[in-house]
């Protein structure tokens, strides 16, 4: 544990440098790359620490950005107010969707998840009660104003998420510290025994989702005012792959991993651009390679010197 | 009435469509208990493949009972080839990692194949030749269907009482359901377990492959993203009726294929997808493991 708060400390100190150093493209890029990051720890939560195959993670994230775009374009509400919605509206959302079929095994939560994210694109692009925008979305998300200071330079937004990964990064850490993270581990590894210790399986695994969702609306109302607009298909199921396979590709559990996950399938493709077409293809055969060459993620977490006739989780 | 009968045809037309490459997921997830995401993208492969088998081999415009079977066995055959590369290469080596890893690789795979596609015949459109089946039109009292509507549900209840059979009354199907209970004592009764493995990605690939086909002769469009639609609603009929077993599978097409087709005729074709997830939800609300879930004991 103490090598992942290093390498979290020198991950923040280069990131808060970052902006010096860089041009407004790449400011955005970072500033992308730090809100996705943000986005992919919450699914960290729930897939990699509490175990739940989840896979409509982009439903959350949509949630939130949906709820500042909507209240702050329809109804004239100051960003600053429309996080609080933002943060809200995932995590019930979370409680009343999870809550029924948090029982199921693995692969049918799974494909129940990404049937919820199907259903709320569904019911954006059908543009529901007016609200929505439809296919096309909703354009003119205000700027964040504070007291009449308005904070609309990409530098701005780039130190709030900025912030708002920070502020991730120790819910993480108290997490990893508190009877609720030591309850995820455990069910991650054997719920039935979990279970038979006294464990309540359901009320952790509903925990993850709701605080993954929460944060993960946080990290949508941010995206919203990154691009002033928002669109169905920066929420679709392919998103959702995207999250949950960053997650697995970087190592689950693990914060350096998590954190080169995102780099790998955020900020490499925008470099990559110019091999529009192939790069997905590409992108695919260095997915099933990393698999086969580190089945356990880029840089999987450890756990302490067990010895190896003691792993049993090796299949 | 009319509306009804009308939508059972296309529903069970559908219907078998989906079964069919329900059938390849079930098979291959009760014996490896791993979703093969790329399962639908072969079946979009298999409409491209056939086009061009078609149209460059034989030539547009020619039709038989010769040409038609040909294309099908010769597009089954490549795809139930690719399908086996396709465990060759990125599910075999991952057989005793992390569960989750096979998944990655498996939407890896999805992505290979689909952006294969996308590379060889372009991204838009292709229009798949009209007259490789017969365009008679049936009319009975105001409801139509037509050649290619039977010919798809004749040919999907013959393939999948065949395949029926060949799981519960061949060596190789008794070796298929053992090895779907306990691969680690099928292997100590002598079975090999490879063998099994290739031969359900042979016969899955090969259903899917007819699937394809069926799908670019009834309904002409495809695209090289088509493999995910398709994929997904068979997937979730495979899931709706109990994944890893094969009865399953085929009802669980069906019903989806008929519960669409009442959709779209009765409420609106706009919200098609949200009453798919809705249903899938509240059956595994009430029956957490698939309608046939847990009550056969038969698992493949």
């Amino acid at each position: 544990m103490r090598q992942s708060y290093k390498i979290a400390i020198v991950f923040l100190i280069v990131m808060g440098f970052f902006p010096l150093f860089s041009n407004s493209s790449w400011l955005a890029v970072g500033t992308t790359f730090l809100i996705y990051s943000v986005v992919a720890f919450s699914q960290d939560i729930i897939l990699g620490r509490a175990g739940a195959f989840q896979m409509g993670h982009a439903l959350f994230f949509g949630l939130g950005a949906y709820a500042t775009a909507i209240l702050n374009v329809h109804f004239g509400v100051p960003i600053i107010y429309t996080f609080i919605p933002a943060i809200l509206i995932p995590l019930i959302m979370a409680i009343v969707l999870a809550g029924p079929i948090i029982h199921l095994k693995g692969d049918y939560l799974l494909v129940a998840t990404i049937g919820f994210n199907i259903i709320f694109i569904q019911v954006i692009q059908n543009d529901i009660f007016g609200l929505t925008g439809g296919p096309n979305g909703i354009f003119g998300i205000d700027v964040v104003r504070i007291f009449g200071v308005e904070f609309m330079s990409q530098t701005a937004i780039y130190y709030m998420s900025f912030m708002l990964l920070t502020l991730t990064l120790l819910i993480m850490r108290n997490l990893d510290a508190s009877k609720y993270g030591r309850a995820m581990f455990y069910i991650n590894k054997d719920d039935i025994a979990a279970q038979s210790m006294g464990i309540n399986v359901r009320y952790y695994k509903l925990y993850a989702f709701a605080l993954g969702s929460a944060i993960a609306g946080a990290a949508g109302s941010m995206f919203a005012i990154q691009y002033s607009a928002v669109s169905p298909e920066a929420f679709n199921v392919v998103q959702s792959i995207m999250f949950f396979t960053i997650v697995l590709v970087g190592g689950s559990a693990s914060l350096p991993g998590v954190l080169i996950g995102t780099f790998v399938m955020f900020v490499l493709p925008e470099i990559f651009r110019e091999f529009a077409t192939a790069r997905y293809l590409v992108f695919g055969l260095a997915m099933i390679l990393t698999m086969i060459l580190r089945p356990r993620g880029i840089w999987p977490v450890k756990f302490g010197n067990i010895p190896n006739y003691l792993k049993k989780d090796t299949k | 009435m009319d509306i009804f009968l009308q939508q059972l045809i296309n529903g069970l037309t559908v219907g078998s469509l989906y079964a069919l490459v329900a059938l390849g997921y079930t098979m291959v997830y009760g014996v490896m208990k791993l979703i093969n995401f790329a399962h639908g993208d072969l079946v979009a492969l298999s409409a491209f493949a056939g086009l061009t088998i078609y149209v460059e081999i034989f030539g547009e415009g020619t039709n038989s009972l010769f040409i038609v079977l040909s294309v099908f066995v010769i597009t089954a055959l490549i795809i139930a080839f690719v399908g086996v590369l396709l465990e060759r290469l990125a599910y075999r080596p991952l057989r005793t990692a992390p569960r989750l890893s096979a998944v990655v690789s498996a939407l890896g795979a999805s992505l290979v194949i689909q952006n294969s596609i996308m590379l060889i015949w372009g991204p838009n459109m292709k229009i798949f030749p009209s007259n490789l089946f017969p365009s008679t039109i049936w009319n009975l009292n105001g409801v139509v269907f037509t050649f290619t509507q039977v010919m798809i549900m004749g040919i999907s209840a013959l393939l999948m009482v065949g395949l029926y059979i060949f799981i519960n009354k061949t060596k190789m199907g008794t070796a298929i359901r053992a090895t779907a209970i306990d691969q680690d004592a099928a292997k100590l009764m002598g079975i090999n377990v490879n063998r099994v493995i290739m031969t359900i990605f042979i016969i899955g690939s090969a259903l899917g492959a007819v699937a394809g086909l069926f799908i670019g002769i009834n309904y002409r469009g495809i695209t090289f993203d088509m493999g995910w639609t398709y994929g997904l609603n068979a997937f979730v009929a495979a899931i709706m009726g109990g994944i890893g077993n094969i009865p399953g599978a085929m009802l669980g097409g069906i019903l989806l294929g008929l519960f669409n087709a009442m959709i779209s005729g009765y409420i609106s074709s706009e919200w098609a997808e949200t009453f798919t997830f809705v249903l899938l939800v509240v059956i595994l609300i009430f029956r957490p493991t698939g309608i046939l879930g847990e009550t056969i004991a038969e698992k493949v």
